[in-house]
């Protein structure tokens, strides 16, 4: 029994080192392909440029928006017990996208309103879901998924009806940036993303304890001494915040907090303490690799980033559910 | 019934749902849906038979033979070149309908708007009973070019892909509208604005042009654009002209490095500056980056030689 578990933990080892050696390889290549061929090692200022300028900032940020909607993803689907709970399911990308869009038509001149809104969007539609799901039983798994789709479908109704009230011209680039595009990136537009995914993951990791209870069930984790409604506040909260960062810098790339947190239960089991802070490096690799292919597949063209995700995503689920 | 009732005693407690006899209401809805589906052959087989004035042959743009009457005095155009086109070969006036995009020559704006260039309404349109519907490939036609059709209604289909098949484009309409004199006028007119830039251009060295239609996402021409010819006829060359398709969006990085001499801008309200890949470019540096209008640039249409002066202007100032 007791080699066992030393040898459970001697795989997960592996297994994460595998992981950061992988993000390593992820971050390399996609910093090596470019729709322009870059001498690394005597860089004139064009390349220079290029690579610090455009490349390098949109890398990060594709790393950094497919670390939070992965963790996003994990922590929804372990606090929901149910493994389609996703972001976009739940109506929180679309609040988030709702709220981003307010924010450029009232704000378009303030650089920080997007997020702000965005946050505020994703929250309202997450305490929307919730209020809409709770009856006097308890939460319900099923109400809340059919709540959520209830909420994803108002939303993308109200977001249609803006885009054909308002200019055209002014919504153009909202357009594109709704489908998922990382080549808007702004040179420093990863800090925000970065700094959000640090402190959300350490925040969802530190109630991965509390969260594996929970998918047993809530009656029995209060019995534990979970105190399940703040795990709640705590989760919901961090990741409306993670998904509205992510939605504000880049829109909606689809299929990563669904796929990623998937792939990782799969392989090491559903250890919150592991599957949590593995699903960031594993969304950080899996929207690295995809926006690479959308820069290069047709250079000197691009494709949108959501595109590619969910080419690769939706086959890959249907792959894990008959494997199952 | 029997099962009916047992499964839901409730139900049949009200009485109206047990009486209702099911073959006799099956049997109802079929007949009210072979009706319906009657009603627009009836209705078809009626208009057809309306007037038959003087017709004759001619092919469009897609070289389809279509039959038009030989005068028009009801027309609809579904895109804004056209609708300048129809304007500057003196048969604006015959214009009963016009798309919510068409806003130039001022005149347009008097005329009913039948819907957008991708969504025209067809039940407008066949109110205004035209004789001809002018069209540009740009628009999704299909289904709606037989709907027409089956009113009687002829669809003439344009697609000008350069200034000579814009020229082409103004000779047709003056042929099918019967303006034959003022439109040679117009077009005297146009050939010498564009020998006076082929004059004025020659043996200038090309300018490496960057067209900018949206600066986020980076949107530019490329070559399947039109603009790609007049940006060489003005002295320039396109510096995207070998991208496949005639609007890409352009990789960040590939615009970085191509470094353009000149930077024109489609103006329009997310588009009035350069992208920041261009801030170390020269266009940047010396100043030479440009506004045109979008409208100009975007219709192939006479004001596209306004446009090619202007861009000659910029290039070769």
């Amino acid at each position: 029994m007791k080699f066992q578990i030393s040898n459970f933990k001697f795989q997960t080892f592996r297994f994460g080192v595998g992981l950061i050696i992988l993000l390593i390889a992820a971050l390399a290549a996609a910093i090596y392909f470019g729709s322009e061929n870059l001498s690394f090692f005597e860089l004139n200022q064009t390349q220079s440029s290029i690579l610090f300028d455009v490349r390098l900032p949109r890398v990060l940020l594709g790393a950094t928006v497919g670390a939070s909607l992965a963790v996003a993803g994990a922590s929804l689907q372990s606090l929901l017990r149910n493994p389609l709970a996703e972001p976009y399911l739940l109506g929180v990308s679309n609040g988030a996208a709702l709220g981003t869009m307010l924010a450029f038509v009232f704000f378009s001149q303030t650089d920080f309103a997007r997020p702000i809104f965005s946050i505020l969007g994703a929250s309202l539609a997450t305490i929307a879901v919730y209020q809409m799901a709770k009856s006097r039983a308890g939460m319900n798994t099923e109400r809340l998924v059919l709540s959520g789709v209830i909420v994803t479908t108002f939303l993308s109704s109200l977001l249609v009806l803006l885009t054909s009230l308002l200019d055209t011209t002014k919504l153009r680039s909202f357009t594109f940036w709704l489908l998922g595009d990382l080549s808007q990136a702004t040179t420093n537009g990863y800090v925000l993303t970065g700094i959000a995914v640090i402190l959300g993951t350490i925040l969802l990791s530190s109630q991965a304890k509390a969260l594996n209870l929970m998918m047993i069930g809530e009656r029995d984790a209060l019995d534990f001494g979970v105190e399940v409604r703040r795990v709640r506040l705590i989760v919901f909260a961090t990741a409306s915040a993670l998904v509205g960062i992510s939605v504000a810098a880049s829109g909606s790339v689809g299929y990563v907090g669904l796929i990623v947190p998937h792939l990782i239960r799969l392989s090491i089991g559903s250890d919150n303490r592991l599957v949590v802070p593995f699903s960031a490096i594993s969304g950080a690799i899996f929207v690295v690799l995809a926006d690479t292919i959308a820069r290069v597949a047709i250079a000197p063209r691009e494709l949108p980033v959501g595109a590619i995700t969910a080419l690769i995503g939706a086959p890959m689920f249907i792959w894990l559910l008959r494997k199952n | 019934m029997r099962n009916y009732k047992n499964r839901s005693p409730r139900m049949s407690k009200g009485g109206t749902i047990k009486k209702l006899n099911p073959p006799l209401l099956t049997r109802g809805l079929l007949l009210l849906f072979a009706c319906i589906l009657l009603l627009p052959a009836c209705k078809s087989t009626i208009l057809q038979k309306s007037e038959e004035g003087k017709m004759r042959d001619i092919a469009d743009d897609l070289g389809r033979k279509i039959k038009i009457p030989e005068n028009i005095e009801r027309a609809v155009s579904l895109a804004p070149n056209l609708t300048e086109n129809i304007f500057s070969v003196g048969a604006g006036d015959r214009l009963v309908g016009v798309t919510s995009f068409c806003n130039f020559p001022e005149d347009a704006n008097k005329i009913a708007k039948v819907g957008d260039t991708i969504n025209p309404n067809i039940e407008a349109i066949i109110a205004l009973k035209p004789q001809v519907v002018f069209v540009s490939t740009a628009s999704q036609i299909e289904n709606f070019t037989k709907t027409l059709e089956q009113q009687n209604i002829a669809v003439f289909v344009t697609a000008p892909k350069d200034l000579n098949g814009i020229l082409a484009n103004l000779r047709q309409l003056g042929d099918i509208f019967g303006t034959t004199e003022r439109t040679t006028i117009l077009l005297n007119e146009l050939q010498e604005k564009i020998i006076a830039t082929d004059e004025k251009v020659a043996g200038k060295t090309k300018v490496k042009t960057f067209v900018q239609i949206s600066k986020e996402p980076l949107f530019t021409i490329g070559k399947d654009s039109f603009l790609t010819e007049i940006i060489e006829r003005a002295g320039g060359i396109s510096v995207t002209k070998d991208v496949a398709t005639a609007y890409p969006k352009l990789s960040k990085e590939t615009a970085l490095a191509l470094n353009p001499d000149v930077i024109i801008l489609s103006e329009s309200p997310d588009n009035l500056e350069p992208n920041d890949v261009f801030k170390n470019s020269n266009a940047v540096k010396n100043k030479k980056v440009f506004k045109i209008n979008a409208d100009l640039l975007s219709r192939p249409s006479p004001r596209l030689i306004d446009a090619l002066e202007q861009l000659t202007e910029a290039l070769h100032p």
